[in-house]
Parts: structure tokens; C-alpha cells; sequence
């Protein structure tokens, strides 16, 4: 993924870029219509100021009295206020549209996160995601912004500041653009140092930063090996490295600015000693040459962006092209034409000779032809060694990820036939990570509902026996979770993961692997609350451990994407395989738990 | 902050944190008399830069300077039919330098001069932001090691809260935003302030009258500038509060899309998000109009003063005075332009500043003794006893999982250590290994508490395999010698046969010197155990420490391995992690752990006849072991 976006925008991957820009271009079409009109205008302040200029001066020097003086010096100021307005104006409507742009392009981009499949951010690494969302809608942002005022309003500037130049006298315009040429040259060589140099540090900083990242994760090794004076060495190589490279930009850097400015610094010389000897010789008059000088001003500022503005547009033609990537997702899971409308389900469940393979693993199936069927309203239990493919079961019940047509059935109806919608409101999964948003507990129970309504989160957490932590709790229903529910326990935060599912009252209710870090006391009292509660859904549970599945109608044991055992609690431990041998370890540690808790109770 | 943090109906601490963390003074005193630390060794170069503004604002007078004279004395005079007198009434020693030599023409002659004047003031504007950002980024390299340094003194509990990316940050963009302050922040911002002044003062001496009045501008554009600064700082600040939200809400729904699905979160998430994004494109808006309006007022006061000097001017001084008063009035006003982004570069610079003065200031939580408690400790007899007395351990804020545990380990010795997962077994190894240390109770290498030891000789003596074995990239040979530069290749060599690695590492394209790929991908976990195996013989430590691979290996390479285990803890007081039958079959002594306490201790056979716990976990654990190793 990410080298795809290393790569400079290829012609194709800008028109593309280009094509998914337009849009949103012409949403603000009034704006830039606005904008180019004023524009016009401003570059025409532009080129009658040092005309101004020179009349202004002219009147003093023809001797035309203070009165004349100072009416064409009011003129003068009145454009150049009128200029500084129109200035204003154009920068402001510019800009605007530009964050307008970002504005409706982030609200896209996140829109099309959220439809995206769990798919799409097994193969996307939230970092480069996150990058793409910020760096480069800013790149985005400032090609519309300053990079498209200045790809206006410089060519235009500059011809019309030309044209004026050439009017006023051919040879000495001429002349002032002798030195244009050479420093365009020098500007250009200067642009693929800079480039060089840039990168060059930008690969400094990668060794640097990957040296880093290694020897911190490497932190335990470095220290049982007291390797860290040599660790030291080496960082300070890298270090030093990198600011040789850094030296080599610093020159690149330091030259840029003087040698452009002696750009205007040479033309203006010229005109002071080609124009100066024109006067002399009569053929030009004094104000004049200073309408000249103040073209030659006007010259400097935009000659100078225009390098910068090449890079801006090149940077952002590539930005969009990397977020057009994104947007060019395809959302596979989503309503199909042939779905169904459905009121509530019951919640009955099937797989039918279900083979799964995760997307970009074509040879091992996560799941083979593995077929089950759980009653509306009954109860699975569902356990297996890790990487058996629990937690891929029971995910593609709410369509996490693209399921196959014809094996998968709620209430006899294919799932990929039921509006997305319908199929996860009548489903409450909890996953194994139980991750909590940075809000409220109580927001955090009510994630589902249309609404936060203290009753239903009141009962929700009584069920998955939360309500006792929050009422121990400072700020209690409003205490802040921290990211990731940073400030809970584990069990706290499996407990309110379990509320948050409990609330939605679904038809069908999957707990995979929840209550792992809850204590056996709370776990039995959860169990209880939940069988009542668990009346008349449809139960799906994922455990370790033998009590957590105990009393389901139906347990299945998995390995390697197939049943290997099936049969309910007794049927299992009588037949003496895999659940049974389960069974035994796990009476061991709880024998081992109540000798500790005698023990305690001794001392 | 407060004003738009009051703006959102409850703000949570996730974005308290990002406000916290966007939210830099763009000047700040403290953390600059700090940061002077890492500049003092280059103050001679800080201070040449400095010393360099008064050369560069004289050849940046200088020009227009040559233009008027030139206007006044050669070519004004010469357009009304006068003689041109460039070097006439010569009123001071730098006037005489317009004095063109015979028989060069006096335009020419000012030509040439104008050149050199070009020429030398962008000699030395390049010559200054060379030394200048060279200074800068000379600091910055001394600043980059001392976190690392810092980084690598920390205790390990650190790394467990602090993300790797974000100490990674620290080190790299931040330190290149404090950079940025020396080539563009505070440097620049005082050469600019002392050029204003340089301004100011010639364009009063050259002509008093239409300097007062052409001045009566900056007053009106001084109150302006203040006022659409602090404007733009405003809005600036609520942007970056409200950008920080706009990220920690994306990241958060990214991370969490799963949750956000399942609970069908979709329309309502978009619809705050959106929310979001409309405060800060608002936000952008105001910012917008004030930052236009900045740059616009510039623009019209400098348009305003070349009218006032018209006018004003035009009957009070000559045609190349009105020059010199228009040019360097444009000079006075160039800084005013692009203080915008100069303050935003300040900013970001403090800020990042702050987050590496945090880092700095943690104070490592494992620390070596004071000089006087090793100097009073008598020279260690090294033998390798291990002595846990009472010791009660927990991670911070946890629980503990370690209670009053104490047993001994005579020097040779060789010790298994079992239980279930949680039971303490790792913990042991990283106390002993001080990485953490105790609550309370004392652990005693040679009857010497660890905390009086340098951390350095401790982790000499103790050697540490870990069972996820982590290599550096870098060479094979690299990674045996892990920094000891004292190895010879003969050594490593010795070293891989005894145990085992030699012949694998031989059959790798490039042998000793074969890259490996990062984190050993290109490794086997057999191999990589062996290669951890050879690492720690190299060490030459009393004690070996050991946390045995569970992950399963083919039969062939285990064997090797337990061979070359048995080398390598040959003469060494050993303690183990036990996951394999042969290991527990083999040592002295075995203690079952469960919940931070020792519930057991014997050799493998009474443990098995005493038929307690052990008897149950050995059956659950290692019987399978054993029936897959007999089928």
C-alpha cells in the first residue's frame, strides 16, 4: 500500500486524482467564478500602480504645482488602498474554498471509512490511513489555496506587468529581461538540489527513526546485554549521518534566497544604468525609470513563488491521487439489489457446508466445510485453541467480512441478503478486544441506542453486573474512559463492552471471548443474570474456559476451521476428547484458587 | 484553550490530551533559557550571526543608495543639460567613494560599484544562514543524543506506557521542529527587528522631516498588525484544538470501525464528525479573513508611504532621495509580511521543545547506587549464588503477582521454574535482571542486594535468553557480539559450535556475516533460539537466566537445542522457565509457582510421587509434550 503511495503521481494517477477532485470544484464554482473576475482586477491595480507612480512623480517634476501633486498622490494612494481590498478579497475567497473543499473531502473520506469491510483494514495500516486523512488533504488544501491563486494570478501578473514594460519602452524592457533566462536555469538547478538534498535528509531521518524503533523495542535486550554505550555509538553514527546530510541542505537552503534575490537586484541595476544613460541621452524621462523600478519590484515577488508553487502542485497532485486510493474502495459489504426487507428476525441460525478463506490467504481456509445450526433462541458454545477459527465463525454472522453466497442463513435467508442495517440491529456482538470509545461509560453503554437514556444503561450494567464498579467510581456514570478505556480494568471493560451489547435487546447476542479477564465470582453472577436475559435471543458464546460455556444447549469444539467435537456439556466430558481433557486443566487451576483462597483465609 | 474547550459540551481527556499537546506558546521564556544549554558550546557562532546583521543592513542600504546618487548626480543633471557631477561637494569619507577613478565614466563606475554591493550582501545573507542553521542543526545533534541516552537509562516499565512511535517522534520531528527555530524562528525574527530599527534610524538621518511624517504610518500599522496577530492567534489556537479533535476522532473510529459496524454507529458518527469538521473549517475561515486582512494592511501602508513620500517629498528632496526613501521603506515593511508564518514556526517549535523537556525530565525509576555505596562494598566473591528474600512485586498500579517470595540458588545450581500462566514466572527473570524493582523484600546476587550494584555489572554476571529472541538487523556476527567490540570472529565462532548455531550460520549465503532481516524473519525460532543460545555463551556470565521457547520446533532442531542447553548452562548457576520435559527432568530443584507464591519444591520424580499440583500440571503440560515426542 504504502509503496503504491511513495511513488510519484504518474500522468494517469493525477487525472485520476484530478477527476475525483473535480466535483467538489465545481460545488465552489461560485467562488472561484468570483475569484477570477477579481483577480483581473487586482492585476490591473497591479499594473497601473507604478504608472501612478510615475505620474505622480512627473507632476513634481514638470514643476505643476503643489495642488496638481498632490491629486494625482491621492489618486495613487486611493488604487494602491483599492489594490490592498481587492487583495484581501481574492486571498480570503481562495483560501475559503479550499477549506471548504477539505471540508466536504473529509466528510466524504470518513463517510467511506465507515463502509469500508473489516477486509479493507486487515490490508490498511491505520497509520498510512491517518496520513492520507491529514497530510495529505493538507498537500490537497494547499493546491487549491495557494497553489491555485498563485497558478492564476501569477502568469497573468506577469505578462501584464511585461506588456506594460514593453509599452513603455521596448529596449529597456528588453534589456530587464536579459538576466530572467539564466536565473530561471539557476532556479531549476537549484529546485533539483533542494529535491535532492530534502531527500536525502528525509532518508537520514527513516534510518534514524527505524535505528530508534528497533532498539526500543529491543529495550529488555539491550539492557540484560548492557549494550547501551554501544547502542550509544551507533546512534550517534546515524546521528552524525544524518546531519552531514543535513549540512548538505543547509547550503542548498542558504544559497536559494540571495541568489534569487539578486534576480530583481540585477534587474534593477540595469535599469538604473540602461534607463539612467536613455535619460541622460533624452530618450526617456526620469518618471519613467522610476515606473520601471517599480515594475521590477512587482517582478520580484511572484518570480520567486513561482518555484515554490511547482512544488506545491506537484506535492499536491500526488496527494490526491494517494486519497483517491482510498475513496476508489470498493465497499463490499454493503445492501444488494436483491435484499430483502425485513421486519425482525427470530434469530435462527445456519451455516451450511461453510469453507472460509480470509482475503489474501487463498490456500489456508479459516474455516472448512463446517455446518451447524443453532434454534431461535438456543445457545452455542464455542471452544477451541487459538487460530481455530472461533472468532471468524461467529464474525460472519454480522457480515464483518464478505461472506460467501448459499452458506451462511438467518431465519432460512441468506445473510447477504438482509439489509445490513436489519442483520446488525438485531445482533450484539461483543468482541474479543472489548475497545471502548473516549466518552462517557454511559455514552459508552448506550453506543448502539438512538439515544443515551439512563434507564436502559442503568439496566444494561446491572445485567453484565457493572453497575457496582460505577457507583464506586468518582464521576460514576460520567467518568471519562480514556482512550481505549484506559482508565478500567480489564474487567472493567469487558463488563461495559457487555452492557453496550446488552442495551441493544438484540434478537441474536455473540459474546466471543469476553469474560476472560473477569474473576470466576463475577463470572458465575454474570452467567446467571444472563441465562435470564438470554431468554428468548439466541445465544453464541466464544471461551476458554469449560465453566463460560457449561450450560449452552449445544457446544462445539473447533480445530483448524473444523468441528471436531459436538454435543452438550455431559455428551463431551462422557466422550473424553479434547473438551474433556479442557475440562480437567481448568478443575485443576480452580482446585488451586480455592486451596489460595484457604490459604488466605489462614493467614 | 478554556474558551474553546467551553464551546464543546464535554470534552473528553482524550481530546484534553491533544489540546494539551497542540497548544504551544509561541514564546517561551523558561524552555528558551533551557534550551540554551545545547547552544552554549556554539555561542561563538550564534553570535557572529549577529554580528554579521550590521555589514548585511549596510550592503542592503547600500544600493539604493548608488541609485540616487547616480540619479542625482549623473543623470538628472545630465537630462536638464548640466554637467554630471557624481563625486561634487563630496560631504564625508563614504561619499568619496562615488567619486568615479580617471578615466572611468561615472555610470559605469556606479555600476560597478552597485555589483559589488549586490554581490557581497548576497555573499554574506548566504554566509549567515549558513553558519546559522548550521548552528542550529550542530545543537540539535547534541540535543538528539541526550534522548537517546535519556532513552536508554529509562527503566523498562517506561516503555510499557510510553508507545514506541511516539518516543520515535521525540527524537526525529520534534528535535527537526526545534531545528526549524534557529533558520526561521526566533534568529530571523530578531534580525528582522534589529533591521527595522537600522531602517528607521537612516531613513531619519537622511531626511528628518519626510521620515517623521512617511512614519506616521507605523503607528496606524503597528496597532493593526498587533491587533490582527492576536486575532490570528486566537483563531489559530481554536484551529488547532479543533484539528486535534477532528484526528483523535478519526484515529479513534478507525481503530475501533469494528465496534462502530456492529453497533450500526455510521450516520450518527458522520454526523458528529461532520460537526467537527464544520467548527474547524469555521475556525479556518476566521483565521483566514484576519491572516488577508494582515497581509492586506501591509500592502496598503506600503502603497500609502510611496504616496505620502510623493507627495510630501517631492518638494523637499531631489529624485534619488524619493528613491532611497521608497526602497527602503519596502525594506522596512518586508518582515511585517511573513511574521505569520514565523510565529507559527516558533509554535510548533516550543511546543515540540516542551514534549522533549518531559522526556528529558522522567526520572529513570531503576537507578545505580551512589558513588559511596560502591566504593564501600568489598570486591564480590563471584560465584553465582541467587537469593530471592521476601520479595513482593507488582507492575505499576497492578496487582501484585509476586508475594514474599523467597528461595536460594546455590552457585551452580540449576533451577526450573513452573506454573500456570500468571503465576510470576517471567517476573521473576525481570527483577532479577532489574528491570524492576521490588516493592519490598531484597534479591541478592553473592549476598549483595542488586540496588547496590551498577547495573551494568549485574547484567555482566546474569545473562538473559529471552523466549521471543529478538535480534537487531544487522549481521549474524553482529548479533552474537551485540556491541562488544573486544570479540574476535574466532571467538563468535567458538562460540556458535559449542552450541550448535556454527553449522547453520554456515549454510547461510553470506555465513557470519549474512544480514539479518528484521527481527530475524528470515531466521527459524530454532535457529534464532540457538543464535540467543550463542549470545548468551559469548556473555561469560555466573548466571544464566532463561525463558524457554514454547513455541514448537521439529525434533531435530530441539535436540540440538537441548544440547546446546546443556553447554551453555555447564559451571553456571542457571534458572529456567521450564517448557520442556527434558529441562524439568534435568535440574536440581523445581519450583511450582501459582499466583506469586511457591506452592512446591523438589527434583522432577518427588514432585511427580508426591502427587500434588505439580503431579496435575505435569500431566496437563508436559504429557502431551511427551506423547507427541513419542509419536
Amino acid at each position: 500500500m504504502s509503496a503504491a503511495g511513495a511513488a510519484p503521481a504518474g500522468a494517469s494517477g493525477a487525472r485520476a486524482g484530478l477527476r475525483r477532485l473535480w466535483p467538489y470544484l465545481a460545488h465552489n464554482r461560485q467562488r472561484y467564478a468570483g475569484w477570477s473576475v477579481a483577480t483581473l482586477g487586482y492585476v490591473a491595480l497591479v499594473v497601473a500602480v507604478p504608472l501612478l507612480v510615475g505620474w505622480a512623480f512627473a507632476a513634481a517634476q514638470q514643476g505643476l504645482g503643489a495642488s496638481e501633486v498632490a491629486r494625482r498622490c491621492s489618486i495613487l494612494i486611493g488604487v494602491t488602498l483599492a489594490r490592498g481590498a481587492l487583495r484581501y478579497w481574492t486571498r480570503t475567497v481562495v483560501f475559503n474554498a479550499a477549506r471548504e473543499v477539505e471540508y466536504e473531502l473529509r466528510n466524504d473520506l470518513f463517510a467511506h471509512l465507515q463502509r469500508l469491510p473489516q477486509s479493507f483494514y486487515f490490508r490498511w495500516r491505520t497509520g498510512d490511513l491517518m496520513s492520507r486523512c491529514t497530510n495529505d488533504l493538507n498537500s490537497v488544501r494547499l493546491l487549491l489555496g495557494p497553489g491555485l491563486l498563485n497558478l492564476l494570478q501569477t502568469p497573468i501578473l506577469l505578462a501584464s506587468v511585461l506588456v506594460s514594460m514593453l509599452v513603455l519602452d521596448p529596449r529597456l524592457a528588453l534589456c530587464v529581461l536579459i538576466p530572467y533566462p539564466a536565473f530561471l536555469l539557476v532556479a531549476r538547478g537549484f529546485g533539483r538540489s533542494l529535491y535532492r538534498a530534502n531527500l536525502a535528509v528525509q532518508e537520514g531521518l527513516a534510518e534514524l527513526s527505524n535505528f530508534l524503533q528497533e532498539r526500543v523495542s529491543g529495550i529488555a535486550v539491550v539492557k540484560a546485554y548492557a549494550m547501551e554505550s554501544a547502542s550509544a555509538a551507533a546512534f550517534r553514527a546515524a546521528s552524525d549521518d544524518l546531519y552531514r546530510r543535513q549540512l548538505r541542505l543547509v547550503r542548498v537552503n542558504s544559497g536559494m534566497v540571495p541568489i534569487l534575490s539578486l534576480l530583481p537586484a540585477a534587474a534593477m541595476g540595469i535599469v538604473l544604468f540602461v534607463g539612467g544613460r536613455e535619460v541622460m541621452q533624452g530618450r526617456m524621462r526620469l518618471p519613467q525609470l522610476f515606473s520601471f523600478a517599480m515594475y521590477v519590484y512587482e517582478l520580484s515577488l511572484p518570480t520567486f513563488f513561482l518555484g515554490w508553487v511547482a512544488t506545491l502542485v506537484q506535492r499536491g497532485l500526488a496527494s490526491m491521487q494517494r486519497i483517491d486510493q482510498v475513496l476508489s474502495e470498493e465497499p463490499s459489504i454493503a445492501d444488494r439489489p436483491d435484499a430483502v426487507p425485513l421486519g425482525r428476525l427470530r434469530g435462527e441460525i445456519e451455516f451450511r457446508g461453510l469453507t472460509f478463506r480470509y482475503p489474501g490467504h487463498e490456500r489456508e481456509p479459516a474455516l472448512r466445510d463446517l455446518s451447524l445450526r443453532v434454534p431461535a433462541g438456543g445457545s452455542l458454545g464455542i471452544v477451541g485453541p487459538v487460530g481455530a477459527g472461533k472468532t471468524t465463525l461467529v464474525s460472519l454472522i454480522p457480515r464483518l467480512f464478505e461472506v460467501p453466497d448459499g452458506h451462511v442463513f438467518i431465519d432460512g435467508i441468506d445473510v447477504n441478503r438482509i439489509p445490513l442495517g436489519t442483520l446488525r440491529r438485531c445482533i450484539a456482538m461483543v468482541p474479543q478486544d472489548s475497545f471502548l470509545f473516549s466518552m462517557s461509560i454511559a455514552d459508552n453503554v448506550a453506543y448502539g441506542l438512538p439515544e443515551t437514556d439512563p434507564a436502559q444503561v442503568q439496566e444494561a450494567a446491572e445485567r453484565a453486573q457493572l453497575a457496582k464498579d460505577v457507583a464506586d467510581l468518582p464521576q460514576g456514570w460520567d467518568t471519562i474512559v480514556g482512550e481505549r478505556g484506559v482508565m478500567l480494568s480489564g474487567g472493567q471493560r469487558q463488563r461495559t463492552a457487555l452492557a453496550r451489547a446488552l442495551a441493544l435487546e438484540p434478537t441474536i447476542l455473540i459474546l466471543d471471548d469476553v469474560l476472560s479477564s473477569v474473576d470466576a465470582e463475577t463470572e458465575a453472577a454474570i452467567q446467571a443474570r444472563l441465562e435470564e436475559a438470554g431468554r428468548g435471543r439466541t445465544l453464541l458464546v466464544v471461551a476458554h474456559r469449560v465453566s463460560t460455556v457449561r450450560a449452552c444447549d449445544q457446544i462445539v469444539v473447533l480445530e483448524e476451521g473444523r468441528v471436531i467435537e459436538r454435543g452438550s456439556h455431559a455428551e463431551l466430558l462422557a466422550a473424553g476428547g479434547a473438551y474433556a481433557r479442557l475440562a480437567r486443566q481448568q478443575a485443576l487451576e480452580e482446585e488451586l484458587e480455592d486451596a489460595d483462597r484457604q490459604a488466605e483465609a489462614v493467614a | 484553550m478554556s474558551a474553546a474547550a467551553g464551546t464543546a459540551a464535554r470534552p473528553s481527556a482524550l481530546e484534553a490530551l491533544h489540546e494539551e499537546e497542540a497548544l504551544g506558546k509561541a514564546y517561551d521564556a523558561r524552555l528558551l533559557r533551557r534550551l540554551y544549554r545545547w547552544v552554549a558550546p556554539y555561542r561563538t557562532q550564534v553570535a557572529l550571526t549577529l554580528i554579521l546583521v550590521a555589514p548585511m543592513f549596510v550592503l542592503e542600504i547600500a544600493p539604493a543608495w548608488i541609485v540616487k546618487t547616480g540619479i542625482d548626480r549623473v543623470i538628472a543633471p545630465a537630462a536638464r543639460g548640466a554637467a554630471p557631477a557624481p563625486g561634487a561637494s563630496p560631504a564625508g569619507w563614504a561619499d568619496r567613494i562615488f567619486v568615479p577613478p580617471a578615466g572611468i565614466p561615472p555610470l559605469v563606475w556606479l555600476g560597478l560599484l552597485y555589483l559589488v554591493a549586490m554581490s557581497a550582501g548576497a555573499a554574506l545573507q548566504y554566509a549567515q544562514s549558513v553558519v546559522m542553521s548550521k548552528t542550529g542543526q550542530a545543537a540539535m545533534r547534541d540535543l538528539r543524543k541526550d534522548v537517546f541516552t535519556q532513552v536508554q537509562r529509562l527503566h523498562l516499565g517506561f516503555f510499557d506506557r510510553y508507545p514506541v512511535g511516539r518516543l520515535v517522534t521525540r527524537a526525529t520531528n520534534d528535535v527537526e521542529n526545534v531545528a526549524e527555530m534557529f533558520s526561521a524562528g526566533i534568529v530571523a525574527l530578531v534580525t528582522d527587528l534589529l533591521k527595522m530599527i537600522g531602517f528607521a534610524v537612516v531613513l531619519f538621518l537622511v531626511q528628518p522631516r519626510l521620515a517623521a511624517v512617511t512614519f506616521l504610518v507605523v503607528p496606524f500599522l503597528a496597532i493593526c498588525a498587533v491587533v490582527f496577530r492576536l486575532r490570528v492567534r486566537d483563531a489559530f489556537r481554536a484551529v488547532r484544538v479543533r484539528i486535534a479533535r477532528i484526528n483523535a476522532s478519526l484515529q479513534e473510529t478507525v481503530t475501533g470501525m469494528k465496534v462502530v459496524q456492529l453497533f450500526t454507529r455510521e450516520d450518527r458518527n458522520l454526523r458528529d464528525f461532520a460537526r467537527l469538521n464544520a467548527d474547524h473549517r469555521d475556525a479556518w475561515f476566521l483565521s483566514i479573513r484576519y491572516d488577508a486582512a494582515l497581509f492586506s494592511v501591509v500592502e496598503m501602508a506600503q502603497g500609502l508611504c510611496v504616496g505620502i513620500i510623493l507627495w510630501v517629498g517631492s518638494g523637499l528632496v531631489a529624485a534619488g532621495t524619493l528613491y532611497v526613501f521608497i526602497d527602503w521603506m519596502r525594506r522596512f515593511f518586508q518582515p511585517l509580511r511573513d511574521l505569520s508564518a514565523k510565529y507559527s514556526v516558533m509554535q510548533s517549535s516550543m511546543a515540540s521543545c516542551e514534549r522533549i523537556f518531559q522526556l528529558l525530565d522522567t526520572a529513570p525509576a531503576v537507578l545505580d547506587p551512589g558513588l559511596p555505596a560502591v566504593a564501600a562494598r568489598a570486591a564480590p566473591a563471584r560465584r553465582g549464588a541467587v537469593e530471592f528474600d521476601h520479595v513482593s512485586f507488582g507492575y505499576a498500579g497492578g496487582d501484585l503477582v509476586l508475594r514474599e517470595l523467597s528461595f536460594r540458588v546455590e552457585p551452580g545450581e540449576k533451577v526450573a521454574f513452573v506454573g500456570a500462566t500468571g503465576a510470576g514466572k517471567s517476573s521473576v527473570i525481570k527483577l532479577l535482571e532489574r528491570f524492576y524493582d521490588p516493592r519490598s523484600g531484597r534479591i541478592l546476587l553473592d549476598g549483595q542486594d542488586l540496588r547496590e550494584m551498577p547495573q551494568a555489572e549485574l547484567r555482566r554476571r546474569v545473562a538473559l535468553v529471552l523466549q521471543d529472541v529478538f535480534l537487531f538487523a544487522g549481521s549474524v556476527a553482529d548479533n552474537l557480539r551485540l556491541g562488544r567490540t573486544d570479540l574476535d570472529d574466532a571467538a563468535l565462532e567458538r562460540a556458535a559450535r559449542a552450541v550448535e548455531a556454527h553449522r547453520f550460520i554456515e549454510r547461510l549465503p553470506q555465513g557470519y556475516a549474512t544480514e539479518v532481516r528484521e527481527r530475524g524473519a528470515n531466521l527459524s525460532a530454532g535457529q534464532r533460539q540457538l543464535l540467543s543460545f550463542a549470545r548468551a555463551l559469548l556473555h561469560g556470565a555466573d548466571v544464566l537466566v532463561l525463558d524457554e521457547a514454547t513455541s514448537s520446533i521439529d525434533t531435530e532442531t530441539e535436540a540440538l537445542i537441548q544440547k546446546a542447553l546443556r553447554v551453555l548452562w555447564q559451571g553456571k548457576t542457571a534458572l529456567v522457565i521450564a517448557h520442556r520435559l527434558s529441562t524439568i527432568q534435568d535440574v536440581d530443584r523445581i519450583y511450582v509457582l501459582h499466583k506469586g507464591r511457591i506452592v512446591e519444591v523438589g527434583r522432577h520424580d518427588e514432585l511427580l510421587a508426591r502427587r500434588g499440583v505439580y503431579h496435575r500440571l505435569y500431566r496437563l503440560q508436559y504429557q502431551a509434550e511427551e506423547r507427541r515426542a513419542a509419536g
